[in-house]
Parts: C-alpha cells; structure tokens; sequence
C-alpha cells in the first residue's frame, strides 16, 4: 500500500480508491489536482484535506454541516459539470455528494472558517472542486469563536 | 470610486488598452464585454478573494491548535458516529459510498 509522510501523519497509508481528482486544484493551488480526505477519531469532527502531490500542503476542514447544519449549497453549472453531476436538480450533502469548509488559523486572528467558498467532493466519482458562487450569503472568514474567547497560539 | 452611467451597447476604455462594453442590462445582472491584451489576466474577484485565503489556510496549525479546534467542533456533531474511524483508533480515509458494502 503507498504511503506518504505527511506534516499530520508521519506515516499515512492510502489506496487509489481514496484519492479524489481535482481537475482544476483550487485557487492558488491550481497544480495540485489529487486530495486525499483523512479523519482520526481523536480529532474529529476534523478532516485533513492532505494533496498527494505535495506532502507538506494539507489544509484543515471540517464538513459543513457542523458548522451550520442548514447550510445551503450553490453549485454553478460548471462545477457540476466538473463534479459529473446532472445540470439541475437537487443536490443532498451527505448521500453523493460531500461538503467541507476550509479552517484559517494564523496568529493575528481567531480561527476562522471559509463559508463561502466549499470544497465539494462527489463520493461516486471521486471528483472535487471549491465551489465559488458569484454572490454568496456566506462569509469568507467566518469566526468559530465568539471575539472575546481566548484561543491557543497556532 | 468614479462612478458612471451606461446602458447596453456603451463601452468605456481603460487606459488606451481595455475596453469594456456593456452587452445585456438584466434585472439583477450586466453582461460585460472586455477586450484586453493577452497579458491582462482577468478574473472574478471572489476567486482572487479565495485564493488569497486558500493560501492563508494552507499554513499547518500546531498540535494544540488542533487539539483545541476538534475540541471547539465536536460538541456541534450530530449523533452520527459512522465516520468514526476504526475501532483501533487509526486514521480513516473517505471512499466512494460503494467502496463500503
């Protein structure tokens, strides 16, 4: 089984069943076109969105339904195009179709989450994209936390 | 910010080197027509938002820091333990729904 020694896991095992394309990368990141999507209990609800490419580039995400369970999902026809989704109909995250938010922490602010923004992964395809609606309700730095609690230096 | 008025079939340059017409007035949107050189990469400004923030959120976190950030989350999870990894602790990877049966 291959493995890749990554910043999270020292040793992580794969199969190519667990690799998710990326076609397109995501912005900035436009070169790294496979992901592997691990969760460990000790840390859940969190998941490593760890690329296969670059061992040391792994972002933190957590579904985002845990954030906001009434979360609502805008796919334009393109990244359903990407996913291999039908052009219309109603999407359910959790049966083909899962949905992760991107968490920032840096030392200047308190940990925030990108609502507007979503990793969308199609479990039948094993395709994914980060869907950017044209004008979205949700916030690009959303806060976990209220302002006032203290956070842990990261 | 200068602002000004246009309808449809009007254009307005930008230097000697960009032009862009107004197509279509909709109700909620505009449809934008631009002639730029090559050299001029044009882009939606929530994908350069992202981006920016994407490369932000790729900086690793500490243990502490993610100890803490699990903690934070987890008492927002549903009762939904199906995910929870083995038994043994190890860590899981998301498959194809098929790949389960």
């Amino acid at each position: 089984m291959p493995k890749l020694s990554t910043v999270y896991f020292p040793e992580l095992e794969y199969t190519n069943d667990s690799i998710f394309d990326f076609p397109v990368g995501i912005p900035g990141f436009e070169d790294q076109i496979a992901f592997l999507f691990v969760e460990q209990p000790a840390t859940r609800p969190l998941v490593f969105m760890q690329s296969l490419l670059n061992a040391r580039l792994c972002f933190l995400a957590v579904p985002v339904l845990t954030v906001d369970p009434q979360y609502r999902l805008n796919l334009s026809s393109e990244d359903r195009a990407t996913l291999g989704l039908d052009a219309e109909g109603p999407l359910q995250i959790g049966r083909d179709i899962a949905c992760f938010v991107l968490l920032t922490v840096s030392e200047d602010t308190s940990p925030t989450v990108n609502m507007m923004s979503p990793i969308v992964i199609n479990l039948r395809s094993r395709k994914g994209v980060q869907a950017i609606p044209t004008a979205s309700e949700y916030s690009l730095r959303h806060p976990l936390v209220p302002e006032k609690e203290t956070v842990p230096c990261s | 910010m200068l602002v000004m008025r246009r309808r449809a079939g009007e254009s307005l340059l930008i230097g000697d080197d960009i032009e862009i017409e107004i197509l279509e007035v909709g109700p909620t949107r505009v449809k934008l027509g631009i002639v730029a050189p090559p050299s001029r990469t044009i882009t939606r400004k929530e994908v350069i938002l992202t981006r920016t923030e994407n490369v932000t959120a790729s900086r690793n976190a500490s243990p502490e820091m993610i100890a803490w950030l699990s903690r934070r989350l987890a008492p927002q999870l549903s009762n939904d333990n199906s995910q929870a990894g083995d038994a043994q602790g190890r860590s899981r990877h998301l498959k194809s729904p098929a790949e389960k049966h």
